[in-house]
């Protein structure tokens, strides 16, 4: 699967004194490889969330395409670009993401039930929870988890589906030492198995398994 | 669809105190609809009756009458004091002009004696011509009057075996009306071969001399007139006091509007209650779905996260908006069809305002009309809510703190 990004950027309004907008991402040509783990690095606000986010079919570029096999996903119908994000994309967003009304299951679950086959992953999600260390959360709600065990909920989430593309911000933020391991060996996995997968981060526990790193700075990738 | 559905009930299962507050707004919606419907159209179709019953243009009593044939007392009590008006005077009624339709009305007061059961007024009508009371009779009773038979107000109690007495004679309760809240609640009505033979019997008694000198067959209490249409009413009216004796005879109209006002001021008094807690209602459910829409921008983009598109979750707040609302007026509609008795009872008794209860058809619209209207109310608005926000980018809406 191949996602190309043809000089995306971002602009952003805001309600200051002087100028009333601004570009948090300035036309970024990207193209993660497949089979690798690319990682993304930055100062806060310098629009990695931004960029990403534009990448997964989440947020419309103000210019430049973002292209998966040769497709401009922005061109398609909210309805065909919702489908796309759940049988292509496997995204970890940041921040806590649960929907408090399922439970663990339910909520790893969810991108499978969605388009109606959910009994058939439920091994699969028992699979994920035990690789990541939550299997005995199975059928708690997930308002009653920790930040990490969310976390790792997330996690699993975005891989249920098998994407081709994974992207994911702050996987590991709120992981100690060894979670972080569990998490990144189950990414690594999936990139060796052939997916792309793109990883924003400050933690240095993550590079030893980048395969390309890059840095952003004041919305400008550059290739490390 | 199966997903959206499932997702609501969870949603509803998880939120109980969220669903139940929506709930008993729309409840309470469901419930002002029913209610100041009911009251309106109950109170309307009691006017109507009133009018009907009120509707005679003018009214002629003999002049001897005085005080006592004032518009009022004919119309509401059946009074006229004793006094008849001869033959020779209503004849002379047919060669007024602009009379549409004329019917006479002979009135009896039974004594508070043994001879009789109860001192009431009874009202003879003739049933060919009248107009005034056959209509709302009717409506009481399927079968009109025979010879014989008299029809009873509401306040007039009678023995079991469904009889009374005036003057030695006994006679037979063929029904009784609902309460109308006027003197008439306490007078017997019956036609006029009947009340022919009581006024005979009275006639022999102490407390009725002055009928010694009428003959009840040629003679009237009253005549009520209704005036054609482009004639001036009160032009007929004195027409009549000029050119005929011994009668009196005053335009009804000023009676009539001043009751129907009265009404009228209720029923507008009801309407604007019950439309200013429509209001109210309507805002408070807007303000309360775009509230929880707002707190649920969180929710909304995880899904699409997952991979939902809008209309997906546009359809997942309407399925839980739709059985929250469902919910909700149907146990209004309940609580409303529950109380409806006891509040039809207290505001008969308590504000003596003719009340009639409406018909099974328009009991029927009523329910569906208060079921449906804030069934539609809680969905549309919940919908727009969504709408609304699920037309932000979901990246922006991650972004939000839930
Ligand atoms: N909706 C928005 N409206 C206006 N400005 C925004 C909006 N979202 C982000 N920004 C701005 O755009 C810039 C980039 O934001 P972004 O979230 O992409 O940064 P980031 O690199 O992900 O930061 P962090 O590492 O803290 O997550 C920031 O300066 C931020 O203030
Ligand atoms: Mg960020």
């Amino acid at each position: 699967m191949k996602l190309t990004a043809e000089k995306i950027g971002r602009m952003y309004f805001r309600s200051g004194r002087d100028t009333n907008f601004f570009y948090a991402v300035q036309s970024i040509d990207f193209e993660p490889e497949e089979g690798k783990v690319t990682v993304i690095t930055g100062r806060s606000g310098s629009g990695k969330t931004t960029f990403i986010n534009m990448l997964c079919g989440l947020l419309t570029p103000s210019c430049g395409k973002v292209m998966l096999d040769g497709k401009d996903i922005y061109a398609l119908s909210d309805r065909e670009r919702s489908l796309l994000r759940n049988r292509s994309f496997g995204i970890i967003p940041q921040g806590q993401t649960g929907l408090q009304c399922l439970t663990v299951a339910e909520n790893v679950l969810l991108p499978v039930s969605m388009y109606g086959r959910a009994g058939e992953k439920e091994d699969k999600a028992k699979k994920l929870l035990e690789m990541l260390g939550i299997d005995d959360l199975w059928d708690v709600y997930s308002n009653e988890l920790s930040g990490g065990e969310l976390r790792r909920m997330s996690v699993a989430r975005a891989l249920i589906n098998d994407p081709g593309i994974i992207v994911a911000d702050e996987p590991t933020g709120d992981l100690d030492g060894d979670t972080t391991v569990l998490v990144m060996e189950l990414l690594k996995k999936r990139s060796e198995n052939g997916a792309a997968v793109i990883i924003v981060t400050h933690d240095k526990d993550v590079m030893p398994y980048a395969d390309t790193v890059y840095t952003m700075e004041k919305g400008v990738l550059k290739k490390q | 669809m199966r997903f959206s559905l499932a997702i609501a009930c969870k949603n509803i299962r998880r939120r109980p105190v969220r669903a139940a507050l929506m709930c008993i707004i729309v409840l309470f919606l469901s419930f002002t609809a029913f209610m100041g419907g009911y009251l309106i159209i109950s109170l309307q179709n009691g006017l109507d009756g009133y009018r009907a019953r009120l509707g005679a243009d003018i009214i002629v009593v003999p002049s001897a009458a005085q005080g006592h044939g004032t518009v009022d007392n004919v119309l509401l009590h059946g009074i006229t004091g004793n006094y008849y008006i001869p033959q020779d005077s209503l004849r002379k009624l047919d060669g007024i002009e602009g009379i549409e339709k004329n019917t006479c009305q002979f009135y009896l007061t039974s004594a508070k004696a043994s001879c009789c059961s109860a001192r009431v007024q009874i009202i003879g009508f003739d049933p060919v011509t009248d107009f005034t009371v056959t209509p709302w009779i009717n409506s009481n009773i399927d079968s009109g009057i025979s010879d014989g038979d008299i029809i009873i107000g509401s306040d007039i109690a009678y023995p079991a075996d469904g009889s009374i007495r005036f003057y030695g004679e006994s006679y037979h309760v063929a029904a009784q009306l609902e309460k109308t809240g006027t003197g008439l609640d306490n007078a017997v009505f019956t036609n006029r071969n009947t009340i022919d033979k009581m006024a005979h019997s009275a006639a022999g008694t102490v407390e009725r001399e002055t009928l010694k000198d009428i003959d009840p067959e040629n003679a009237a209490s009253c005549v009520l007139i209704k005036v054609k249409d482009g004639y001036d009413i009160s032009a007929v009216a004195d027409d009549i006091n000029i050119h005929i004796s011994k009668v009196r005879a005053t335009p009804s109209v000023s009676m009539i509007e001043s009751v129907a006002q009265g009404f009228g001021n209720v029923s507008v008094f009801i309407s604007v209650i019950t439309v200013g807690i429509w209001l109210i209602s309507v805002i408070i459910i807007i303000a309360v779905f775009a509230l929880m829409m707002n707190e649920r921008k969180k929710e909304f983009a995880v899904l699409r996260v997952a991979g939902a598109s809008g209309k997906m979750i546009v359809s997942a707040v309407s399925a839980e908006a739709a059985v929250i609302s469902i919910t909700g007026s149907v146990i209004g509609l309940v609580i409303s069809l529950i109380l409806t008795a006891p509040l039809s009872e207290s505001i008969r008794n308590h504000f003596s305002l003719p009340f009639m209860q409406p018909d099974m058809m328009i009991m029927l619209f009523l329910s569906v009309g208060s079921v449906v209207m804030p069934f539609l109310i809680g969905v549309i608005t919940a919908v727009l809510s969504a709408f609304r926000i699920t037309g932000n980018e979901s990246g922006l809406l991650l972004r939000e703190d839930a």
